[in-house]
């Protein structure tokens, strides 16, 4: 169902993982995850250590967060974030690199796999895992599944059908070995028998990687039975929750209904690495890889950066040769779904996956056209939605008509907009609509529940 | 022939009275009763449908208006006490009078003053574009230049100025309904109180921004230094969040906080006179001497007041 | 490096415009424009080439003066009207006949709904019928193709238009085929009498193929245009061989493919969703039949498009594509 294929654009596939250098300071957002803030448990002036916790969550849906340097908390302020609006930021200035003592930083592989689902998933909540293929739904939260619900498959998500991005495939290579213990770890907590790498067709090297990898772990250890490699079509949005769902258990996710309905748990495959390193090395979540891309960056200097977080964009772009000339737009993430940067200087987040920079005859918006109905963007859609109705309706504020049509179930993958011939700011307008109904709709499961309990 | 000519007659005239019969009788057995006040109360109203009132049209806040017994929760701002007055005599309620108000824009980032820091591309609402980002200068809280309150104006009152990328309000169309405080994301535009002969002051910014973030962003921003606040005399000026407000209940339009303010971040509107800054200034810097020296004075002598008591008690 | 571009997401494009899914269309129908020129000669190329510099003309004074705006000739939809318009015509049509048509197809049919996308009939169809119901005379009389630099204009009647004579002198559909000697290898390659466009059942299969190939249309309007066409007059043929004209015969004559692989397909005037198309196509299909058998009109296609047309805004109402996890 749906879907474009845009190129490839994989630049940086053949670019090593590389730890950048310590910035002279980080700034460490207090809202890395969906859901409450987390709150700063450390004061200014305050000396911390690599891993130590800096912020406890703010409600059951949200995560800690580490220092991710050694040295001296020198704020706790609002800052700008990549999009200029504010946020509160812990800044430290860097002194030296000093880890926690109980942090494991040796390279050797820790295979064995404890039995209790219950102490290794407080490790992960402690660690603040949380989702690295975007959205940063804190990992706990989604591991403790509500009870009556049974997961029946595990998908790790190696799609990385974005174009250009490659960290997710960097790490599939690098860290395979890593990668498969943590979903077996994730296997373990959920208590589920199958586990399911999806990736891409387009890398084969990884498929081949993993598959090995597997096979070597089964010989060890029975808790590496049940996990296979899956190849997917190449198509972008497949990475999307839904559709890798629908694509390796031929099953459909409900609208507004959780993967879980279906017995499925997805999780990226940079999120099974931190549950690794988290639970077999006590290490939290305090880097990430970053690919920083783009065609006008030139050869030379496309890079997949670990890079710890809080570290400001414009250090690591420092570090990728600066800002090239022809480029005019930076993006945090891919090129479909990737937030616009307007503050180079903002610091990076968990989710931050890469900067990827793009010339203005790559990315600027061709001049609008009248619609010609050629139905391009609803073949496109991979939820099945009709976006050139939606616009329609969104354009004129029908609400109810908006609801009736679905625009709830719209994950913004901007495959309308990408096969629009006549350039429609399809997405724009269908953005903004599904935030005006799912307002209603919450205001109305809110008037609903009110009305029950009285 | 003269038969057809009959038949033709005849059946048509039957047919016209079945017909006639059955819209009258469907009429009669879809008849809605209502409250004929709330027809009357309706005719009165603008008409505009504007929702400025706080109902879905003019219908539904007549027959609010009916039902609920009384006036309070209805005021219709575009048809204003006149109106108001009017629906009061036809239900036997009373109505208190309200000062008429008008929306004023409280965004002084023209593009002289608020230089770009970033090119939108994208689709042109402000409720995209405040999604996408902050905004295309270093102000996050200022206007974005869009219009969505110019197309949310049913009354073409509001307007883009192309010279200074910001909204104009047309005082002579505007009826305060609201719409456009509404649409706007980024929350600058107010319902104010129109004021005597339509003279009023107010703080043309909402960036709260610490002062040198502030000016950096916008020449004209106000920076909260808090100048307004101690010049007024009416204790009408706030300043939180580092941004000042006037509120228009306690103003009496003096305009010293105008000519004191260091970024030209408080504007007079319809003052028949030109404010001469410099007088005003001196004035107020001469009264606030003055103030100084007599409080000075004052503690002076409550000082020496103090010390006699002292050594007086110390004599004692 | 100069102020930082800021858009929502996506930001980047497929590669594919208006303009050059139109361009698309227009070298599609070349190969069947070349054949026609071929056939009839240097008047045809006069007929296409009034068609198309007309509707583009048209377009630009009514956007310009008219409406006000920057003019859209550039994005080829006009020349795709101006070049199916062309091919609807008789190879013998005086030049201002052209003129009124591409007038009545982009003035009336296209700029006066709004534009390109804003029509609910086909520009080029409505031209056509235009010219058809007020021209009459001009715009039937045929004549058989003779050659790029042929003198001898022969007169002759279009396949459809001698059955339906021959029918109302009374003789049976097996008597007609055989005085006319018609075959159905000529017929495909060319050589009836007709409209420059219903010339070269190959020229225009390759310009559609081109387009799957493309992937300019989808095939399936196309498809149940074809399938109903087959069963139907498949069923009425079986029933009565000698009142009723064969399904291939159907298929290869009149406007059937021309109709079927290009105007049928526009985008504009039909349906969006695969469910709706198929209901379209069969639509046509049927009703061309009927007229073809019944009507007085020897030839349907258009008249069944544009009644097709008529019903695509409910077809895009009741049918829409199935949604992800809802029923």
């Amino acid at each position: 169902m749906g879907g474009v294929h845009p190129d490839d654009k994989k630049i940086s596939r053949n670019c090593k993982l590389e730890a950048l250098p310590l910035p002279p300071m980080v700034y460490i957002s207090v809202s890395q995850h969906i859901g409450a803030p987390a709150k700063p448990i450390v004061a200014v002036g305050d000396k911390v250590k690599v891993g130590q916790p800096i912020a406890e969550p703010g409600g059951f849906v949200s995560a800690y967060i580490h220092s991710s340097v050694s040295g001296t908390v020198k704020s706790i302020a609002p800052g700008l974030d990549m999009q200029g609006n504010k946020q509160t930021y812990i800044g430290i200035q860097v002194e030296g690199d000093e880890w926690e003592e109980n942090i494991d930083r040796s390279d050797t592989l820790v295979t064995d796999i404890p039995d209790d689902g219950k102490a290794m998933l407080e490790k992960v909540r402690l660690a603040g895992c949380v989702g690295l293929g975007g959205a940063t739904f804190p990992a706990h939260v989604k591991f403790s599944l509500a009870p009556g619900k049974k997961c029946e498959c595990l998908i790790i998500n190696g799609c990385e059908c974005e174009p250009y991005l490659t960290s997710d495939f960097r790490t599939l290579l690098e860290k395979g070995e890593q990668v498969v213990i943590g979903a077996a770890i994730e296997k373990q907590i959920l208590g589920v028998d199958k586990c399911v790498f999806g990736i891409e067709d387009n890398k084969p090297e990884a498929i081949a990687h993993i598959a090995e990898v597997i096979e070597k772990l089964r010989k060890l250890s029975p808790k590496y039975e049940g996990i296979s490699v899956m190849p997917l079509m190449k198509k972008y949005p497949e990475g999307g929750e839904k559709q890798l769902i629908d694509a390796v258990m031929h099953r459909q996710v409900k609208s507004g209904g959780l993967p879980i309905d279906v017995g499925a748990v997805v999780s990226n495959v940079c999120t099974a690495l931190s549950v690794y390193e988290a639970v077999q090395k006590n290490k939290p979540v305090i880097d990430n890889s970053v690919t920083v891309t783009g065609d006008c960056l030139g050869e030379d200097n496309q890079h997949n950066f670990v890079v710890r977080v809080g570290t400001p964009l414009s250090f690591i772009i420092d570090h990728a040769g600066g800002v090239p000339q022809t480029a005019s737009k930076a993006i945090a993430g891919g090129p479909m779904m990737g937030r616009p940067i307007s503050n180079l200087d903002a610091p990076t987040v968990k989710g931050t996956g890469a900067i990827l920079f793009l010339t203005r005859e790559q990315t600027a918006r061709r001049p609008q056209g009248n619609c010609i109905r050629c139905g391009r963007c609803a073949s496109a859609c991979p939820m099945g939605l009709e976006p050139f109705l939606l616009y329609r309706l969104g354009t004129h504020d029908m609400l109810d008509e908006l609801e009736k049509n679905a625009v709830q179930d719209c994950i913004g993958c901007g495959c309308c907009l990408y096969s629009c011939p006549a350039n429609i700011p399809l997405l724009d307008v269908i953005n903004q609509a599904k935030a005006a109904v799912m307002g209603v709709m919450k205001a109305r499961r809110a008037a609903t529940k009110a009305a029950q309990t009285k | 022939m003269s038969s057809i000519v009959i038949w033709t007659i005849v059946v048509i005239s039957v047919l016209g009275l079945i017909l006639a019969a059955v819209l009258y009788l469907v009429a009669e057995r879809f008849k809605v009763e209502e409250d004929p006040r709330i027809d009357e109360v309706e005719k009165t109203m603008p008409g505009a449908n504007c929702g400025g009132c706080g109902y879905a049209g003019c219908h539904a806040f007549a027959v609010a208006a009916v039902q609920n017994g009384n006036l309070d929760k209805n005021y219709c701002p575009v048809g204003g006490n006149d109106v108001m007055k009017k629906v009061a005599d036809i239900l036997g309620y009373k109505v208190e009078e309200k000062a008429p108000m008008i929306a004023v824009v409280r965004c002084n980032g023209t593009c002289q003053f608020r230089p770009k820091v970033a090119e939108y591309d994208g689709y042109p609402s402000c409720k995209v574009k405040a999604a996408t980002f902050s905004g295309d200068t270093l102000c996050a809280q200022g206007c974005l230049g869009c219009g969505d309150c110019v197309s949310a104006c049913q009354f073409d009152a509001i307007h883009m100025n192309p010279e200074t990328g910001l909204p104009e309000v047309d005082q002579s169309k505007c009826v305060a309904c609201g719409a456009c405080v509404k649409a706007c994301p980024k929350h600058i535009i107010e319902l104010r109180a129109k004021g005597p002969r339509g003279m009023r002051m107010f703080v043309s910014c909402m960036n709260q921004d610490k002062g040198p973030a502030a000016k950096k962003a916008c020449a004209a921003a106000c920076i909260g230094c808090g100048i307004c606040e101690k010049t007024c005399r009416f204790g009408a000026i706030t300043v939180t969040n580092n941004i000042a407000y006037i509120d228009f209940n306690k103003c009496k339009l003096c305009r010293e906080c105008e000519a004191m303010c260091p970024t030209g971040a408080i504007h007079d509107v319809n003052f028949p006179i030109a404010l001469d800054k410099a007088a005003v200034k001196a004035r107020v810097m001469e009264r606030q001497k003055k103030e100084r020296e007599a409080a000075a004075a004052a503690k002076a002598a409550a000082n020496e007041s103090a010390a006699s008591a002292e050594t007086l008690s110390a004599t004692n | 490096m100069n102020k930082l571009l800021v858009s929502p997401s996506p930001h980047i494009h497929a590669d594919v415009s208006t303009k050059s899914l139109m361009r698309d269309v227009v070298i599609a129908l070349a190969p069947a424009a070349i054949v026609s020129i071929v056939f009839y000669g240097w008047h045809e190329l006069l007929v296409l080439a009034v068609s198309v510099l007309s509707c583009l003309l048209f377009e630009y004074l009514i956007t310009r003066f008219m409406m006000k705006k920057p003019s859209t000739i550039g994005d080829f939809s006009a020349a795709v009207t101006g070049l199916l318009l062309g091919l609807n015509l008789p190879s013998t049509i005086p030049w201002w006949i052209v003129v009124i048509g591409a007038l009545v197809a982009i003035g009336v049919a296209k700029m006066s709904f709004g534009g390109l996308g804003q029509n609910v009939f086909n520009p080029a169809l409505v031209g056509r019928v235009f010219l058809l119901v007020s021209y009459p005379s001009a715009m039937t009389k045929w004549v058989m193709p003779q050659g790029l630099f042929g003198v001898d204009a022969v007169s002759g009647a279009t396949p459809l238009g001698a059955i339906k004579e021959g029918l109302l002198a009374g003789q049976t559909v097996p008597q007609i085929m055989d005085a006319n000697g018609y075959d159905y290898a000529q017929m495909l390659f060319a050589n009836i009498g007709g409209t420059a466009g219903e010339v070269s059942a190959i020229a225009l299969l390759l310009g559609f193929i081109y387009l799957l190939v493309r992937r300019v249309v989808k095939p399936y309007i196309t498809l149940s245009i074809w399938g109903t066409v087959a069963l139907v007059s498949l069923i009425f043929w079986l029933a009565s061989p000698e009142r009723f004209t064969d399904p291939a015969f159907n298929l290869l004559t009149g406007g059937m493919i021309l109709g079927s692989c290009f105007m049928a397909t526009d985008y504009v005037t039909s349906p969006m969703s695969v469910k709706g198309g198929i209901i379209f196509g069969i639509g046509i299909g049927f009703i061309t039949l009927m007229i073809r058998y019944f009507g007085s009109y020897p030839e349907g296609m258009s008249f069944a498009i544009l009644i097709m047309n008529a019903v695509v805004p409910l077809l895009n109402m009741w049918f829409h594509q199935k949604k992800y996890g809802r029923a």
